[in-house]
C-alpha cells in the first residue's frame, strides 16, 4: 500500500533503468514477456555478447544484472537463488557457469557486470535501434575501438622532443654549476 | 465544380502528404516516447566512515514508514529527507510504538465534539500503508454488533496517543478479510488491559484461523492465498476459476521486485542519516516494553 516492500534486501541494480517495465507485447501475455527476456538472459550468459533490438537489450540488461548479483550475494547453498538460476538459465548447465564462473568473475566489481553499446542498422531495413550487448570482462575482442591518442605518430615525436628538451636544460645547468 | 474538383485534388495530395508525414512523425514520436519515459540512474551510496554507526537490524521492519514510496516518478530526495527530520520531531513529541497487523492498538484523538474533548477507539490493526508524513493504519472493532473501522495518520496532530495493548503478528500482510469473518474475531473490549510481553522476546505471530461467514463477501477471498482463514467451503468452480487467475510467473520477476523496494544501499544511507536519533526511538521502544512488564512485577 504505496509502502516499499521490506520483506527482502536487494542490493541496488548497478545500470541506468527504466522506471516503468516496458510492454513487449506477446500472445502469452505477462509471461511469454518473461519468457523472452529469459532466453535474452540465457543467450548472454551463455554467449557473453549478443546483438539485438535496443529496446530488448535494456529490458533483458536488468534481469540479467540482478541475477549476477544475486548469485554473488547468496551463493549457491541458497535455494531461492538457485530456483531463480533454475528459471532464467534454459541449460542447465549454464547454472554452474552462473556460480562457478561469472559470481567468481564480478566478486570484487563495483561497476555493473553488463555493458551495452548501440549498434547501426542497416538501410534500407526496419528502423529499429539495434544494441549489442555483453558481459564484461568477455574473452572477445573490444567492440568500442581505442581513443587513446598516444600513438599517434606527432604524438610520439613530440613526447621525444620534450625528453630532450629536459636532458638539454639539465645539462645546460649542470655545466653552469 | 472546378472549386471541387481542385479541393479534392488538394485533399488527396494532403492525404498522400499526411500518409508520408504520419510515418515519419510516427517514427519521431517512438523515438521521443522511449527517451521521455524516465530512466532511474544507478544508485551510489555515500562513503563516509564517520557517518556510518550500527543500525539496528530490524528497523525497516519496526519503522517501514521512513522508507520511502519507490514509485521513482514520485520520488523526490529533498521532501523526503525533510519529511524524516518532521516525522523525528513528532515522534519526540509523542511516542509512536512498534506495532504490526493484527496488533490490538488504542488511539486517542482530539475530538470537539467528544465529552471530554477526545475519542479513544481500541480495535486490530488491519491495514497500514503510505510512507513519510503520510502513513496511515486502520483499526477495526465491532461495537454494538456494528462493525467499525478508523484510518489514523501516524502524524497526524489530532492524534494524541497511541497505545500498543497486545503486541503480535499474524499469518497475514492484510486483515481485510475480518469485514467477512464472524464478528467475534474482531470484537475487542474498550477497557482492554496492556498484555504484558517479556522483555528482549521476539514478537509472537497468532496462529488463529478465522471462520468467514457465508458469500457474498468484499472481495473473492479464495484468490487471495490467505493463511490466516479455515476453509472456505466454496463449490470447486470457483477453485478453478482462482487457479486461473493466478500468476506463478510473477515472483521471477525480478525487476518487477526490484521496482518495488527501496534498494539495500539506499536504505542503509536513510537509516544512517537519522542515526542520531537512535536513542529516541530506541527509548520508545524500551519504554513500551516496561509498560508492558511493570503489570507482572505488581
Amino acid at each position: 500500500m504505496n509502502q516499499a516492500e521490506i520483506r527482502k534486501l536487494i542490493p541496488a541494480v548497478r545500470v541506468v533503468i527504466n522506471a516503468k517495465h516496458r510492454r513487449f507485447s506477446n500472445p502469452k501475455g505477462p509471461e511469454g514477456r518473461l519468457m523472452m527476456m529469459r532466453k535474452t538472459v540465457t543467450e548472454l550468459v551463455k554467449l557473453e555478447r549478443v546483438e539485438l533490438n535496443y529496446q530488448r537489450g535494456d529490458e533483458a540488461r536488468g534481469y540479467a544484472e540482478r541475477l549476477i548479483a544475486s548469485a554473488i550475494k547468496n551463493g549457491d547453498c541458497h535455494i531461492p537463488t538457485m530456483e531463480m538460476a533454475n528459471y532464467w538459465l534454459n541449460e542447465k548447465q549454464l547454472v554452474h557457469k552462473l556460480f562457478k564462473v561469472l559470481a567468481v568473475r564480478y566478486r570484487d566489481s563495483t561497476e555493473s557486470y553488463t555493458k551495452l553499446h548501440k549498434a547501426p542498422n542497416k538501410y534500407p531495413g526496419f528502423f529499429r535501434e539495434k544494441a549489442v550487448l555483453e558481459l564484461k570482462g568477455n574473452p572477445f575482442p573490444p567492440l568500442e575501438p581505442n581513443n587513446s591518442s598516444r600513438n599517434w605518430i606527432h604524438n610520439i615525436l613530440l613526447e621525444e622532443a620534450h625528453q630532450e628538451y629536459i636532458k638539454k636544460k639539465l645539462k645546460e645547468e649542470e655545466t653552469d654549476n | 465544380m472546378v472549386g471541387v474538383g481542385a479541393r479534392s485534388g488538394a485533399a488527396r495530395l494532403f492525404g498522400v502528404l499526411q500518409g508520408l508525414c504520419r510515418e515519419t512523425w510516427g517514427c519521431q514520436a517512438r523515438g521521443v516516447a522511449t527517451r521521455a519515459s524516465t530512466r532511474v540512474l544507478p544508485f551510489i551510496p555515500t562513503q563516509d566512515p564517520d557517518v556510518i554507526r550500527k543500525v539496528p537490524h530490524d528497523f525497516r521492519v519496526v519503522y517501514p514508514e521512513f522508507l520511502p514510496n519507490p514509485v521513482p516518478e514520485w520520488r523526490n530526495r529533498l521532501r523526503e529527507k525533510i519529511e524524516r527530520k518532521d516525522m523525528l520531531a513528532r515522534r519526540s513529541n509523542m511516542p509512536i510504538p512498534e506495532f504490526y497487523i493484527g496488533s490490538i492498538m488504542a488511539v486517542t484523538v482530539a475530538d470537539p465534539n467528544a465529552a471530554g474533548k477526545t475519542n479513544r477507539f481500541v480495535g486490530i490493526c488491519i491495514q497500514r500503508g503510505d510512507s513519510g508524513l503520510r502513513a496511515w493504519f486502520s483499526l477495526r472493532n465491532v461495537i454494538d454488533h456494528q462493525g467499525l473501522e478508523i484510518k489514523y495518520e501516524m502524524y497526524s496532530p489530532l492524534v494524541q496517543n497511541i497505545e500498543v495493548l497486545r503486541l503480535e503478528k499474524r499469518l497475514d500482510d492484510e486483515l481485510l478479510y475480518l469485514r467477512d469473518a464472524l464478528p467475534i474475531y474482531s470484537t475487542f473490549p474498550s477497557d482492554m488491559e496492556t498484555e504484558i510481553l517479556q522483555e528482549g522476546a521476539p514478537v509472537p505471530v497468532n496462529p488463529i484461523k478465522v471462520q468467514l461467514k457465508p458469500r457474498p463477501w468484499h472481495e473473492r477471498w479464495e484468490r487471495k492465498n490467505l493463511q490466516g482463514v479455515r476453509d472456505l467451503g466454496l463449490p470447486e468452480r470457483f477453485y478453478k476459476k482462482a487457479k486461473l487467475h493466478e500468476k506463478p510467473w510473477e515472483k521471477y520477476d525480478l525487476m518487477k521486485e526490484y521496482r518495488a523496494t527501496i534498494p539495500e544501499e539506499e536504505q542503509a544511507d536513510i537509516f544512517r542519516e537519522i542515526s542520531s536519533h537512535y536513542p529516541l526511538l530506541e527509548s520508545t521502544r524500551r519504554r513500551g516494553k516496561r509498560k508492558r512488564v511493570l503489570p507482572s512485577l505488581s
